[in-house]
């Protein structure tokens, strides 16, 4: 007797049961289907990028960041914090040597980069509106404002207002008398804020290439010290900011074949740009920046959590990987 | 100001909870309580394995972004270690209290930081882990882990286990990673500017300082001493004699 068969349409057993459904699409009985995930991309392929710049008129630089169905806007707003409001503040004695330790440490010590991530706008069913930032959402603010202090790209160079104009480059060269004379009076503080519109998975890389694009879009305003008026004046100029480097970040996860079976038994799938069902249902993921902008790739930050299938062999094969997805993004950034 | 002494730990310093840990090494001292199995929350509950929750203290001061930060961490790793399959419906429950952090005499150190400090995730890994021994939760493995950065002057490179929080700010790369108890590569944070080169090196080192233990085990006291100057303590070793201390002292009255 022949069994009654149970058929669903697709989206149908995609709600019920979503992990045999992916796996069913990964790894098709039927020979002559090709092996794809549920959004029909193939495990190494990542959604198109789309960025827009200068969209919001009263930010110093923003951009609109769309990876398939997650969308983020960023804006950047600079404000101006005198050195007299900083608590701690502490002035660099002259026999003190710049490094690019004591930089990253200046602008984390006056946290002069503020970045800040809201989820709950309504993006996803499983963010509420209104409700306070959830442990998703303060983890990813942690991570981009790691990232953008540790990668160094803004410096503080262009975040400092002097006394007597803009200190030349390479202060070397100026003599001791006019080095006198330019003296620190406050920073540029960078506000950083980044709106998640909609949200289908894989929100670090989308937050940080919006970022990244935002900072390449940013002109602070020219600031300097007024005598007469004893405050920071700003001329109607804008100078661009500058941005070192171009870190690039690429996220995978690891989808097992059994469910609730034991790691490390069965296939594995590594699914670049995962969407919303697949960070569901993946527990171990991946995240590398790199930067190849210098010709030999850097490696800027990585993240591997959540499982014991990424082993060396593979975090080395995923540089690849990462490599391609940078050229990728930097083609979307021109 | 470097504290390079071996790693001391405590078990079962909470009388009040299923199982606690006091672990100290390289400055950090943190105290972990496990409560387990326990009754969950109706929003936290899975229907076919447990909750596992995890709340990271500050030594001073409330949890901001940061702590968040390290909680989304150690619970993706616990959970790998957790048999959380054998618990549905219900919630383990860690608290980790850092008590003690290392001071960097240099610079005014803020309470409120939003980056991410990872030489603290290693205390609280091995700390949990150790917790959750006492507590008697069920685990497929065992974790170590470790820190190391990779320092530059003059143009080498050199490769610093567990270094001092002024080692850290002036490192070029910083690592944290953890290791099963079958060498499976569990976790691996890493912030600054590296080559694939340098992680496969610093790779080895945290391999050597996580795992040593499964190729002197039973050679005697002597090799472990060799090698302990250069990569630091065996963190594996230092784990199981923890636990047959704790045990050959609770079977005292046999």
């Amino acid at each position: 007797m022949a069994q009654p068969a149970l058929t669903f349409p697709r989206p149908v057993f995609a709600k019920l049961s979503p992990h045999p459904f992916l796996l069913r699409c990964l790894n098709p009985s039927d020979e002559t289907e090709t092996p794809s995930r549920t959004n029909g991309r193939t495990p190494r392929e990542a959604r198109p990028l789309q960025i827009h710049t200068s969209s919001l008129s009263h930010a110093h630089g923003s951009a609109v960041v769309r990876t398939g169905d997650t969308t983020v806007i960023c804006g950047i707003r600079a404000e101006v914090l005198p050195v007299a409001q900083i608590p701690q503040y502490r002035p660099r004695a002259a026999f003190e040597e710049e490094t690019e330790a004591s930089r990253k440490a200046e602008i984390k010590n006056y946290d002069l980069v503020v970045p800040n991530i809201e989820l709950a706008t309504g993006c996803a069913p499983q963010f509420l509106p209104g409700v306070p930032p959830t442990a998703l959402a303060q983890t990813l603010s942690s991570r981009v404002y790691s990232l953008l202090v540790g990668s160094g790209m803004v410096q503080v160079e262009d975040l400092r207002i002097w006394k007597g104009g803009e200190k030349e480059e390479g202060g070397m060269d100026v003599d001791v008398d006019e080095e006198e004379e330019k003296e620190l009076v406050g920073y540029w503080v960078l506000y950083v804020d980044l709106l998640f519109v909609s949200f289908d998975g894989n929100p670090f890389d989308a937050a940080w290439t919006a970022v990244v694009a935002t900072l390449k879009d940013t002109k602070v305003p020219v600031a300097r010290w007024d005598d007469d008026r004893e405050t920071v004046v700003c001329s109607g100029e804008a100078k661009q900011l500058g941005v070192k480097g171009l870190p690039v970040a690429c996220s995978a996860a690891v989808f097992l074949e059994k469910e609730y079976g034991e790691p490390g038994e069965g296939r594995h799938w590594i699914l670049l740009d995962p969407d919303r069902l697949e960070e569901t249902l993946c527990r171990e993921v991946v995240t590398m920046v790199v930067d190849c902008s210098s010709g030999e790739t850097r490696i800027r930050a990585m993240e591997k959590q959540g499982g014991t299938v990424i082993s060396r062999e593979l975090m080395r094969g995923f540089v690849g990987v990462a490599e391609q997805r940078w050229k990728e993004v930097s083609k979307a950034m021109q | 100001m470097t504290t390079k002494r071996e790693p001391e730990a405590a078990l079962s310093v909470l009388p009040k909870s299923d199982g606690s840990a006091r672990y100290s090494y390289a400055g950090y001292t943190v105290t972990a309580s496990v409560n387990g199995p326990i009754e969950a929350q109706r929003r936290d509950e899975h229907a076919y394995e447990a909750h596992v929750d995890v709340i990271v203290r500050p030594a001073a001061g409330v949890g901001g972004t940061r702590e968040r930060h390290l909680e989304t961490i150690l619970q993706a790793s616990l959970i790998q270690l957790i048999l959380v399959k054998n618990f549905p419906r219900s919630l383990i429950q860690i608290v980790l209290q850092v008590e003690a952090s290392p001071e960097n005499d240099y610079v005014n150190t803020k309470l409120m930081q939003a980056s991410l400090n990872s030489a603290v995730i290693p205390a609280l890994l091995q700390t949990a882990v150790l917790a959750l021994l006492s507590a008697a939760i069920p685990m497929r493995a065992t974790a170590t882990s470790a820190i190391v950065a990779v320092m530059t002057q003059d143009g080498a490179s050199r490769l610093v286990a567990h270094p001092s929080p002024r080692e850290i700010e002036a490192a070029q790369s910083v690592h944290v990673l953890a290791f099963t108890s079958q060498d499976g590569l569990l976790l691996a944070e890493s912030e600054g500017d590296f080559t694939v080169k340098e992680w496969d090196d610093v790779y080895d080192t945290a391999k050597k300082i996580c795992c040593k233990s499964g190729a002197t085990k039973g050679e005697g006291i002597e090799m472990v001493l060799d090698e302990q100057e250069d990569s630091g303590p065996d963190m594996r070793q230092f784990l199981r004699s923890a636990l047959e201390t704790k045990v050959a002292a609770d079977l005292h009255w046999k």
